[in-house]
Order: C-alpha cells, then structure tokens, then sequence
C-alpha cells in the first residue's frame, strides 16, 4: 500500500511544519545579530535553511549588527501567502527566495516588487534579471540521481529518452523505485515539469507514462526525494535540484549525479523584494551580498556548489562545459515564465499530470 | 542709463527668439511623432501576442480550452520591463482565464470587426490594451471568444524618449547653425553702413560735394538725403562767402575814403589824450582795412581755385614776387631780411595769383607777429616736393593752436595781435594744390612756417 501511504506522510509533514511556526507556515530559524542587534531581517524562502545558512552566517559577518529572522516555505506556499500579503498591501518579509522563479515573476508582473538597483545588480547576466525586481542569484542545473548499489551502471540513465526506456525494459525492478516531485505540492516541480514539456513534448509524454507506469514515488521536496535516496527506498531521483543532489551526494557518496546530456535545465533561484518589505535598505543589502563575488564564493563553496563561469564539479557524470556546449538551458526569468503561471494552463496540466501518474490505476507492488 | 539699441543685436535676438519657437514647435511635433511611431512597433507585438493566444483556443467536447503558448509572452517579452496583463473571455461573457479585473471599459463585441487598440489606466499603471475577437464556430459550440491583452507602456515611452531625444538634438544643431549663419550674413550686411560711416568720418569737412560710395540698394534713399543734405549746405555755405566777399567789396570803398580822412586829421594842436586817441582810431582803421582785404583775397583765392585752370608755374618765382611785394622798403631797419631762391626750377602746378597771396599772407603774418632782427624765406625741393619756408626768430606759434590756425575759414579772433585770416588763405590754396601748411618748431632753429606743394610731374599731363 505505497500510494496511501505517501500522501499522509507528506500530509504529516507538512502540518509538522504548520504546527511548530505557528501562526507563520514554514519552520523558522532565527540569527541573532553577531554584535549589539540593531536591524531585523525578515527572509521568507522557499529555500532549505540548510543551504542558506552559509550565505547567512557570512553575511552576518559583513554586517555585523543585523539579526535574520529566515522562514522556509514550500514554494506553492510561499507565493500564496505574498500573493495575499500583496493584495491586502500587508508586509510580508523583506525579501522573499524562491526556487520558483515563474511565481516570483507573476508577482513582480502584479506590481507586488520593489525594485532594486546597484553596482552588484548591474552585474546580473539579463537573463536571470527581470525588472530590476527579480534577480537570479543561483545557477542549478536540474539533475538526475541515482543510488549507485541499487542502479547497475549499465542502467545508468544518460538523458531523459534512456531513462524513459529504462523503466521500460526493467518495469518490474523500478517500480516504486523512482523520486520525483509533486507537482501539487511543489511550484519547482511544476515549473520544471513545464517546461521539460516545453523542451520535447514528445520525450516528456513517453516519460510521464513510463512514470506512471513505474508507480513514481512523489515528495514535496527535493530533500524528501533525497532522504528516500539515501535510505535506498528509491534508487533513481528525477529532476533534482544538482544543488541538493550535491549536497546529499557529498554526505553520501552511494549517490551520484547525473546531467541529462539531451539537455539540462538551468534554474537560477530567484530574489525578489516585496512591496511592503519594512527593511528595504536591509533587504536590498542582503541581495547585493547574494550578488556579489563574494556571495558567489561562498554560494558555489558551501550551498549551491554550480556556478555559472564555474566548471562542473568533478564528480558529477556530465558534459564538462554545460552552457558552452549548448546542453544547458538556463531558465530565463522574464515574462516568458507567466505562461506557466497561468491559473487554467497550471490547473489543466496539473490535472493532466495527476490523472497520468496518481490516478492511474496500478498494480500494488509487495512490500 | 537707457541702452543704446544696436541694429544686430536687434535682428540675433528676433532671429533667436523665432529659432527657439520652431525648435520647441519641432520638438513638440518628434515627441507627437516618435510616440505614434513607438505605440505603433509596440502594438503590433501585442495584437501578435494577442492573435497568438485567440489561434491557440479550442473547442473539445463542448468546452472552450485556451493554451497560453509561451511564445505570445516571450514576444512581449521584446519589450523587456514591461509588465503584461491578459485576459480570456469565452461566449457566455465570463474570464476562462488571466486577470478578472482587467476591463477595458467598452463592449467587447465591439472588437468583432477589428481588433481595438486601447490606452487606459490598469492597477494604477498606464497600459495599451488591445481586444481580438475569435469566432467561435463549432456545431457543439458556438459564439465570440475575446482576448484582451495589456501591457504597460516602459518600452514606449523608452523608445519615444529615445527617438525625441534623438530628433531634437539634430534641431538643436540646426538651430544653432541657423543662428551662426544668421550672425554671419547679418554681420556681412551691415558692412556697408560701417563702410559708410567711415568714409564720412575720413572726408574734409570742408568737402561738401555728394558722396559716391557703392551702397546697397536699402542704403541708397540714406546716402541720398546726406547728399541732399550736403547740396543744400554747400549752397549756403557758398551763399555766404558771397555775401562776405560783396560786404568786403562794399566796405572797402568808404573804408579807403575813412583812412584818407582819418590820415587827413591833424593833430598837432591837441592835447596829448586826444592824440592818443586818434593814434587808436588810426590804428583800429589800419587794422580794418587788413582784415577788409584779407577777406576779399579770401573770396578771391576761393573763386580761383574753382574757376582757374591750373598750370605750371615756378614757385621760386612766385615766392621772390610775393616777397618783394610784402617786404615793405619801410620794414624796420632792425630786422634783417632775407631770400633765398631755389637753384632748380621749382616748378609746380597751379595758380599763381592764389599761391603769391599765401606766401605773402604768411610773410605779411611773420612781419605783423614774429620777426624782431631776422625773417628768412627759402624756397627748396625735397624729393618731389616744392617748400616754401618763412622762418623768423619771434617766439612762433605754440603747438597746441596749430590746428586751430591752419582750419580754413577759421579765424582766429580778430583784434590786437591777432593772426587774422593769413593763414586760413594760405591754408585754402595750399589745399587746393594738393598741398599743406606745416610749422616747425621754434628750437635750434627759427619758427618756421612751411608751404608744402608736390613738385610738378611731366606725366601729369
């Protein structure tokens, strides 16, 4: 009984997180200020703390007397809950990050941004900067993974065709075996889903029935799809952040990483600051620090490992230049991306999805 | 202080100030101009968008379905700040999609012939809207779909400031190259006025003859009523020298009857006061008939040097007569005189009854007023010139009244040591032969009065 039992599970982690903040939804971590506190932060993300806390620390080092008050969110939450803050002109964060940067664009088209300009912004290649409202800070290629005991490595899939064609040939072996996101719950899901749809319409249908197929294991998020990974329960994890994938791999090296090499979506993790934000100037000095070169060490050190001139990180199965090479296919934040953010277009594929993968009758595998 | 007006000054800041209308007219005009032409690129993407849109709807199993493509917002996208608002209306008037609030404000039906370009204000914000209408003709479903699809106005305003800017900048240069070219050809003719002035300035005053400069045409009526003006004055002028000369004439008769009477008077038996008396009246009387003869000489010389031909006379000549003629046989014995002629011919060209009355005015004028013990007179060439030198050792004439002396028809005051019009004849004749009278200072030498006329030339003739 697998199908039931994931969705409670998620269900149950979802109210864990509901129930510690409070009236807030998302787990909160508070850093205090290394000095005397004399300015709050309020960073709302749809980001693991995890990741952020690096950048954190070491922009507390730059400023020393600033606390961070950091909330993280499911994406589809996090944009929900701006959405509604902007219309009732209430405050919400100073600074909201999202991996989601389709929903962040939907809110700067709504007029719920700030602007922000400045020598670091003014740096932002143009495609990951719209308006001078959102800005890409990240460069994660999504990923596939695999957990090397359980994926022999003539089954390793190189691009999306061969995965399709693995669960295919081996349905029995894979099934249940397979991560990927919720799109129900998880907005990164969704956009990347989309735009996998975008990319090869037809590779994206023979993979969402072989999904379907294989009974895929769905989670809300990356780490959820990472830690069935690391348990064994799942052997390969589809479109993953390489950014959470690295992470996990580098505390598990049974996990290895793949790059599709037919062509790999590049999402940069978007900034944006809210109208209503009560630390503008706070919130403006967070980005540029995001911004910034040394923001950027720090990011491709310690919490997102890829970079946009960097090279690949060494054990990463992959194409060694990724934009050069024409395989990467960063995802440009710009009006473009409200065409998924459309509530029909979003509501139909995501019924078409659900009707494809969740209500699909399957054969219940024994446990 | 009232400011003096100036004709170019005038004429820059009218030409300015009729620049600077039809710069900001111009300027107005490419803002009116680069706007349709931005709203125009511009509208073409959304209506492009929006048909994109109305192609992708579809009717399946009596429902209306709209794919949003990406590629209608990657093409708004073109436009790279600006926000874009949309929304689907199906047949039974309700939004399929997009923002519910986006209204347009007119019957969408409207839009059923052609699509409809609209400005409008949307969440506070100035957006170009545009309305496409599909047909809907499905047997199961039928009716007008609509889209209505905005954007705001960045990239417009962007491209129109951009164009205006552009347009203007070339105005601006136009401007001002107009104004340097105006400068320049108002500087170029108004030459000629200065051109006048200036030969007014150089003439002889005493030159009343018409001007002949060459004049522009708008000049010509101005030179005309100075000719005029000069006509008139000569008249007057010669008018009056008329009436002195017959004044002179006329008093020169009972003047000549006066002194016979005067020297008739016999003094003997009165008492030293009255003598006294008479001596003055004698000498008031001599003086009158100088004066009376100068001025006809005057009248003489002025009446030749307009109605006698010229011809080659000899100077040297002239100067010896006019010298034995003025040298009284009565000078007083004291004073040492003397001539000295000129070995070459001192020929020039002229008159020489008006050049033997300057020279003998000027000596007659160092006897009267300069000579105590020596007067000399010296006729020599020098180069292509003919001098005729009165020098005598009395203390001469300051510098400061040379000017005063050699104006012509400017007479100093009549009266006891007064100079009389000697100088201002000899001056008049001098003129008329192309010639001067100069001083030389009292130093070294003498006081020196100096005739100057140019030598005669055979190739004159």
């Amino acid at each position: 009984m697998i199908w039931p039992k994931i969705v409670p599970l998620a269900c149950a982690g979802v109210l864990a997180l509901t129930t510690t903040a409070g009236a807030v939804e998302g787990t909160r971590t508070f850093f205090p200020a290394l000095d005397a506190e004399r300015g709050r932060l309020v960073i709302n993300g749809a980001t693991d703390v995890e990741a952020m806390e690096p950048l954190i620390r070491d922009f507390q080092a730059t400023v020393r007397d600033v606390a961070i008050d950091y909330t993280d969110y499911v994406t589809n939450d996090l944009y929900r809950d701006a959405d509604i803050a902007c219309r009732l002109k209430q405050p919400f964060g100073d600074i909201l990050l999202s991996s989601s940067v389709d929903q962040l664009v939907k809110l700067a088209n709504d007029g719920c941004a700030l602007a922000h300009v400045s020598a670091e912004t003014r740096g932002v290649p143009a495609w990951a900067n719209w308006r001078d409202e959102v800005f890409g800070f990240t460069f994660e290629p999504s990923v596939m993974v695999y957990h090397k005991d359980f994926v022999p490595p003539e089954d390793v899939p190189h691009t999306h065709g061969e995965l399709t064609d693995l669960l295919r040939f081996k349905p029995d072996y894979y099934r249940g075996r397979i991560g990927t996101y919720d799109l129900r719950q998880s907005g990164i899901g969704y956009l990347l889903a989309f735009l996998d749809a975008q990319q090869a319409s037809t590779t994206y249908g023979r993979l969402l029935e072989s999904l379907s197929r294989a009974n895929a294991v769905l989670r809300c998020c990356n780490n959820a799809v990472l830690s069935e990974l690391d348990s064994g329960n799942v052997f390969i994890g589809y479109n993953i952040l390489g950014s959470y994938a690295y992470a996990a791999s580098r505390r598990n090296d049974k996990l290895r990483i793949v790059l599709p090499r037919d062509y790999t979506l590049i999402l940069s993790r978007g900034a944006l600051i809210p109208v209503g934000a009560k630390r503008q100037d706070l919130a403006g000095r967070f980005l540029d620090y995001l911004l910034s070169v040394r923001g950027q060490k720090v990011a491709r050190q310690k919490a997102f490992f890829f970079s946009h001139d960097g090279a690949v990180p060494a054990d990463v199965d992959g194409p060694a230049k990724l934009v050069e090479s024409g395989i990467g296919r960063p995802i440009r934040i710009g009006p473009a991306l409200l065409a998924a953010q459309d509530r029909l277009q979003r509501s139909r594929f995501i019924d078409d999805w659900t009707n494809l993968i969740v209500n699909t009758p399957v054969r219940l595998r024994p446990n | 202080m009232r400011r003096e007006t100036s004709l170019f000054s005038r004429l820059v800041l009218r030409v300015a100030l009729v620049l600077c209308g039809g710069a900001a007219l111009l300027a107005t005009a490419a803002w009116y101009y680069a706007r349709a032409a931005a709203d125009d690129a511009y509208d073409r993407l959304l209506l492009g968008a929006a048909i994109q849109i109305t192609a992708n709807m579809t009717v399946d199993a009596g429902n209306l379905a709209v794919t949003l493509p990406s590629s209608a917002f990657e093409l708004l996208g073109l436009a790279e700040r600006d926000r874009i608002f949309y929304r689907v209306v199906g047949p039974d008037g309700k939004t399929l999609t997009g923002y519910d609030d986006l209204d347009p404000g007119i019957n969408l039906s409207s839009a059923r012939p052609a699509p409809i370009f609209l400005s409008a204000n949307y969440r506070d914000v100035p957006v170009r809207m545009v309305i496409v209408s599909r047909a809907l003709s499905d047997p199961s479903f039928s009716g007008w779909a609509y889209v209505v699809m905005a954007q705001t106005t960045e990239a417009r305003r962007a491209l129109a400031g951009e164009l205006t800017t552009r347009a203007m900048i070339l105005v601006g240069i136009m401007s001002i190259l107009a104004l340097a070219g105006t400068v320049l050809a108002i500087r170029y003719s108004l030459l000629p006025v200065g051109r006048l002035a200036s030969t007014l300035n150089a003439r002889d005053p005493q030159d009343l003859t018409p001007v002949e400069v060459d004049m522009p045409r708008e000049l010509k009526p101005f030179v005309g009523s100075i000719n005029h003006f000069m006509g008139r004055l000569e008249e007057r002028v010669s008018l009056l020298q008329r009436f002195i000369a017959d004044a002179a004439h006329q008093i020169r008769t009972p003047l000549t009857a006066l002194t016979a009477q005067v020297d008739m008077l016999d003094d003997d038996d009165l008492d030293a006061d009255r003598k006294r008396r008479l001596g003055r009246v004698r000498e008031r009387v001599k003086q009158l008939a100088r004066l009376t003869n100068q001025l006809l000489n005057h009248a003489m010389v002025i009446h030749r040097s307009d109605s006698v031909r010229f011809k080659p006379v000899d100077l040297g000549d002239i100067a010896r007569k006019a010298f034995r003629a003025t040298v009284p046989v009565t000078v007083d014995p004291d004073v040492v005189v003397s001539f000295e002629g000129c070995a070459a011919p001192a020929i020039v060209l002229g008159d020489a009854v008006s050049l033997r009355e300057a020279i003998a005015n000027i000596i007659d004028n160092a006897l009267q007023h300069g000579a105590v013990q020596r007067l000399a007179v010296r006729v020599e060439r020098s180069g292509r010139r003919v001098l005729v030198e009165v020098a005598d050792d009395g203390p001469g004439i300051p510098q400061s009244e040379w000017p005063a002396v050699t104006a012509r028809f400017v007479s100093s005051k009549v009266g006891e040591g007064s100079m009389g019009l000697g100088f201002a004849i000899a001056a008049e004749v001098a003129a008329a032969h192309r010639g001067t009278i100069r001083f030389r200072e009292k130093a070294e030498h003498d006081f020196a009065v100096i005739l100057d006329i140019p030598l005669y030339q055979e190739s004159e003739r």
